[in-house]
């Protein structure tokens, strides 16, 4: 087991040196609409840096809490969606986009429990305004539906190993924990930068 | 025998999954200067020794210091010092930045030397003031930059790697001889510091 665990950390590291390209849209890819829809908040760093400080911030709730944000996010973020066929012009969601930044970085630095009204709201106002801006990267000839469930099923999946990621490593106090929430601290950094530029 | 080929077998499978999930550079079309960006951003710290040496000694005092420090002053220093490069970012002046910043190396260099324990909060006034000068100097090429974002994340990551390197060696103080090591790191600072303190009044004058 350790043995596969160590072959497993090399291969990764190694792999991850590989430079190479990987194509997010349908024209290049080929591989349909779904995918460009699941590359498409994992490979832009202002969705993907968001989503993992929702994921990073559910796991240091309760379970309850993880649950709820969990289920909320790939409903925000197809709701997102649907919101940009229909009114693609509401500006505000780029602003609100960028203010995710500091609020999810801070509210992670902080370390709290967060009552459950709270952490719905986070869950669901933030999932919708990234699911709306990756909505309008959408192209015409592309199908609304499968870029949607792509970007909901991958926006979701990043949020849900996070939090997965992160629920075992904060039950134990000390320097884990701590880098989670420093973690915060930087992505609120980030944030409070790039509301400037 | 059986058990060491079933091992590899396992081992080979496990890396071809991985080849296989391979990532690439990711080239959306708001995203290309990503690369660009996080590297640039990740070296303006790096190889800026005035900044290196700062924010070594603030991970060595933070370690010095014990807890709550040692946790408080990396969890806030990002914050503050992003505040500094909003400034820069916004083109707010602010005046002998580069003095500041080796003015930083110095006074905290002093502090580790001496292994100066003052109240959290001034521990915590001080490297926040420095902090500025830090933030202003990294967000001032922001703009410029290939990828604004990517810069950003770049710089922070490496300041808190910076940290982190600091809080390690100081986690040396642990045996007789690492209070003394870290204190001579301590004196180090100082110098390099002063060093650069002496070039960037020069500069100024």
């Amino acid at each position: 087991m350790i043995h596969e665990r160590r072959v497993a950390v090399v291969a990764g590291g190694l792999i991850a040196l590989v430079p190479g390209i990987a194509h997010a849209h349908a024209v290049t890819t080929r591989y349909g609409d779904v995918v460009s829809g699941m590359l498409h908040p994992l490979t832009a760093l202002e969705h993907a840096v968001p989503l993992l400080a929702l994921g990073l911030l559910a796991g240091l709730q309760p379970p309850a809490g993880a649950r709820l944000v969990i289920t909320l996010v790939p409903l925000g973020l197809l709701s997102g969606m649907v919101l940009a066929l229909l009114f693609p012009a509401i500006d505000v969601m780029v602003a609100v986009n960028r203010w995710s930044f500091i609020a999810l970085g801070l509210l992670v630095a902080l370390g709290r429990c967060l009552p459950d009204e709270l952490l719905a709201a986070f869950g669901i106002v933030f999932s919708l305004s990234h699911g709306y801006e990756n909505g309008l990267a959408m192209t015409p000839d592309m199908s609304g539906l499968r870029f949607g469930l792509g970007v909901a099923l991958a926006g979701s999946a990043g949020v849900v190993l996070v939090a997965a990621a992160t629920l075992p490593v904060v039950r134990r106090a000390g320097g884990l924990r701590i880098a989670v929430r420093a973690s915060g601290s930087w992505i609120a950094a980030v944030g409070l930068m790039i509301i400037v530029v | 025998m059986v058990c060491r080929v079933a091992r590899a077998a396992r081992s080979v499978t496990l890396v071809s999954l991985f080849v296989v999930l391979a990532p690439g550079l990711a080239l959306a079309h708001q995203q290309t200067g990503v690369s660009g960006g996080l590297i640039s951003g990740f070296l303006h710290p790096v190889l800026g020794p005035d900044h290196v040496i700062a924010m070594v000694a603030v991970g060595l005092w933070g370690a010095q210091l014990g807890r709550p420090a040692i946790w408080i002053l990396p969890i806030t220093f990002p914050f503050i010092m992003a505040s500094g490069g909003m400034m820069g970012v916004a083109g707010i002046p602010l005046p002998s930045i580069e003095v500041g910043i080796a003015l930083s190396a110095v006074v905290l260099g002093i502090m580790v030397a001496g292994s100066v324990r003052p109240p959290l909060w001034v521990a915590m006034a001080i490297v926040g003031a420095f902090a500025i000068f830090h933030g202003h100097a990294h967000g001032t090429e922001l703009p410029n930059a290939a990828d604004p974002l990517a810069y950003g994340i770049g710089f922070v990551i490496a300041t808190g790697l910076l940290h982190m390197s600091g809080i390690v060696v100081g986690l040396a103080i642990a045996r007789p001889l690492g209070i003394r090591a870290v204190q001579a790191c301590g004196v180090l600072i100082v110098v390099l510091g002063g060093h650069f303190l002496v070039d960037a009044v020069g500069t100024a004058a």
